[in-house]
């Protein structure tokens, strides 16, 4: 064993980590994989929320469509009526 | 809030209302005699948003979505009652006295003394051009009230001849 061993196992005896360390290091862990959870369940809520919004935003799109076509039918109706009525006059 | 709040946002929204309509209605309090009531209030924005939604191989919704280039406005108040008279002539005067000249004029009268039905067709324009339609049908047990807000394209509307009932209109526009 040289002389550079010799002093580097005297400067950096073995020495026994703290009470509880192992502890430490694993809650420091699962702390470090929480925001990486929370983070994702945001994200979903987002996709989720940004889909709700989109499917909303169809049925009104559908919903106003269907109220063009009531609209339409029912002064395309009248109109007919009052064409008939003046076809009937001009027989 | 306060009453003269109520009162302002109430003047706001009939403005507002007035505004897109070219004639107001004021026949909400029929609504609770009726049988069946249909009140539709379709403004540029909601007929542009529905536009949207109309199937353009849909030879019917193709047809309407093409009528709708140029209408703004689509206003409509149906009401079926169970009964006769639920309705008074009042009702449709009111309506009737603000279709007036220069701006309106009423292009067809029709009065069926044997089923009792009454039409009246106005189309309504400025410099010559047409800017809307207004249709009153009365029957006993029913009355209708449409506008259409915009420039109204006869030839696009005679063109839906068949479809959902409309008829070819032979009304000569004025002439530019």
């Amino acid at each position: 064993m040289d002389w550079l061993e010799e002093e580097l196992k005297r400067a950096l005896p073995r020495q026994e980590p703290a009470p509880g360390f192992a502890a430490r290091v694993a809650s420091r862990r699962s702390a470090s994989v929480v925001p990486v959870r929370r983070w994702l369940a945001v994200a979903a809520s987002v996709v989720v929320l940004a889909g709700g919004g989109v499917g909303y935003r169809w049925h009104q799109g559908i919903q106003a469509k269907e109220q063009v076509m009531t609209a339409v039918r029912i002064a395309g109706s009248k109109l007919n009526q009052v064409q008939s009525h003046v076809r009937e006059v001009g027989r | 809030m306060k009453p003269a709040g109520k009162l302002l946002c109430c003047v706001v929204a009939a403005a507002a209302l007035l505004a897109a309509q070219q004639f107001q209605f004021n026949l909400d309090h029929l609504a609770a005699k009726a049988k069946e009531t249909v009140d539709i209030s379709l403004s540029s924005a909601m007929l542009q948003f529905a536009a949207k939604f109309m199937d353009g191989n849909d030879p019917e919704e193709a047809q309407v979505k093409k009528l709708l280039n140029g209408i703004t406005g689509i206003y409509v108040k149906s009401y079926e009652f169970k009964n006769d008279g639920a309705w008074a002539p009042a009702d449709l005067d009111r309506v009737r006295n603000q279709l007036h000249a220069p701006q309106w004029a009423r292009i067809i009268v029709v009065t069926s003394k044997e089923d009792g039905e009454n039409a009246e067709v106005y189309v309504r324009s400025e410099n010559q051009k047409m800017t809307g339609l207004a249709i009153l049908v009365s029957e006993a047990k029913e009355l209708t009230v449409v506008n259409i807000v915009g420039s109204i394209d006869l030839n696009s509307l005679a063109d839906l001849g068949g479809h959902f009932g409309i008829p070819k209109i032979e009304t000569p526009l004025p002439k530019k």
